[in-house]
Parts: C-alpha cells; structure tokens; sequence
C-alpha cells in the first residue's frame, strides 16, 4: 500500500496519511497481530483505535488518523505502521454498499 | 423564564445558539456528547471554554453534563448500515439529552442547527432525527447562513475558541445520508439495544 504523504487533518488537530489508491485492509487480521504483541486496540469493525501516544487510527479503506499535533511524532507512527499494513496483502477497493 | 437544555459540542454554531436563548432570559443547561476515541480531548476543552464565555455574558455558569458517547458509536458501526451512522448518532445525542432535560426539570432542548450545513441537518434527516424525542427542539440558527453564524461568534467572542485546531469527527461515514426514511431508521436501530446504551451512557454520566 503506497501513501503519498503525512499532512495535517481539516480540522489541524491530527495528522493523517491516505493511500495513493483506493483500497481495504484487513482490520481483524491487523488488529489480532497488534492484540498479540500486546497493544490496545478498540475494534469498532469499519475502524481500529490503537490506544498510545500517539493514537493512531486505521480505517478500512487505509486511511489512517494520527492524533498528535508533533509532525515528528506523526510521521515516526507513520512509518511503524506502515511496516505493519504492508505485512498484509491489500483487497481491491470497492463501492459502500447502499441502504 | 423556563428552562431548556443546550447540545454543545465545541464547534462554532452551538454557543452562538445558547447565548441567544441566553439573551432572552432562559436558563440553560449545557450537554456534550464526548466522541472520544473517535475525537480527541479539544471538543470538551472548547465547551468548557465557550461555557466561560457566556458565563462572563450572562453573569452565571450552566451546568456541564459530560456523556459518554464513544461506545455508543462503536456499537453502531459494528451493527447499523455505516451511512445513516449519522443520524443514528444524533438520535442518542437528543434521546440524551432528553433525559438530562427530565433530570433537571427542563422542558424545551436546543442546538446550534442550521439548515444544509452538513450531510445531518438536511429536513428530512432532522425530523429523521428528532422524531427519537418528546420534548420540543428549538433552533435558534435555522435560517442562518455560515457567515452570520460566524459573525455572531465572533461578536460574543466564542468564534477564536471554536475554531481552535481539533481532530473532525472519525465517526462520520464517507457517504452520510442526506436524504433518510423514518422506517429504515426504526430498522436500523431495531439491530441495537437503545434502552442498555442509554442507561449505560446516563450512568457515566460526569456533571462538571
């Protein structure tokens, strides 16, 4: 999964890093690994929390939030978690289903 | 002069709507749905601090109730149909308020909505919405443009503490629905247990 870059969230309260295309990952595989080296993850089904500083966000599209206002901060989350998403063999992307 | 409760939630519309009712001699008391994880801790700070604001306008603090509202929204996304999570949303915000409003003896709510801002406040999600309470709603910004709710912020001096970085909310969907039904709604929510998140989210309740 390739991200073009780590930059300020709208509302500048976080940082956040979107993939280059679209795409979903593998949230329960990803959160069983993390709950297996010990981390805590809140595991809302469409999204993980993973609790710690900073917390960081993983939506099922990719997308991930990074609550820290330290670029530094951010982009070292960064680059963790990315060793991890790459780990795990990206689903094509598809349509939310409609109601 | 009655009393109501006001929905806040740190952005720029909500005290500008609680200093009008304010303003014409009603008492508030002050509700905010803490979105935590899916936010950080800047919405409670700008509420505690728009609540200063108006304390120094009106000569008086309103009562603060913190409510938990994380676990409600990680119970929607893991059982509702992700774009209505929305209105799912605000329907336990009102319902919550609804019952801080029986606590406190209060008998009208209120919020800072204004017609078409976001994907919640179109007609139809708003009666989608409210159609969850008895208690009348009152909107004093309904009609209001983005700029004169801003102008009006910044005249009672809330806008600079609105606009305070912070993270959006995560909860959002990415196709949130603007136009609902009120069936479809009912048959959402009929996949949760309404009466166990309430009485969950009452009981932690924090009055600051």
């Amino acid at each position: 999964m390739k991200y073009s870059q780590v930059r300020l969230c709208s509302g500048k309260g976080a940082f956040e890093a979107i993939p280059s295309r679209r795409a979903r990952v593998d949230l329960p595989a990803i959160r069983d690994l993390l709950q297996a080296t010990g981390r805590e993850v809140v595991d809302a089904r469409v999204m993980l929390i993973i609790r710690g500083q900073p917390e960081i966000t993983i939506a099922a599209d990719g997308r991930l939030v990074f609550k820290t206002q330290d670029a530094g901060e951010a982009q070292r989350a960064f680059q963790g978690i990315l060793a991890l998403l790459e780990g795990f063999r990206e689903r094509p992307g598809r349509d939310s289903s409609g109601f | 002069m009655s009393r109501g409760v006001v929905l806040m939630s740190g952005g720029i519309d909500s005290p500008v709507a609680a200093d009008m009712i304010l303003s014409r001699g009603h008492e508030l008391v002050a509700v905010h749905m803490d979105n935590r994880p899916f936010t950080d801790d800047t919405p409670l700070e700008k509420v505690r601090d728009h609540l200063d604001v108006l304390q120094r306008r009106h000569g008086h603090r309103l009562p603060l109730y913190v409510l938990p509202h994380g676990s409600t929204q990680i119970t929607l996304m893991r059982n509702t149909t992700r774009h209505v999570g929305c209105i799912l949303c605000r329907r336990f915000m009102w319902r919550s308020a609804e019952m801080v409003a029986q606590r406190e003896g209060a008998t009208f709510l209120v919020t800072g909505e204004a017609l078409g801002q976001v994907a919640s406040q179109t007609l139809s999600n708003m009666r989608s919405a409210t159609a969850s309470v008895r208690l009348p709603i009152v909107r004093p910004l309904i009609g209001f443009d983005k700029r004169e709710i801003e102008a009006r912020a910044q005249a009672i001096g809330t806008y600079g503490i609105s606009t305070r970085p912070g993270l959006c909310c995560q909860a959002v969907p990415d196709r949130p629905a603007t136009r609902s039904n009120l069936v479809q709604i009912l048959q959402e929510e009929g996949k949760i247990d309404v009466d166990q998140i309430l009485e969950d989210v009452i009981r932690k309740a924090v009055v600051l």
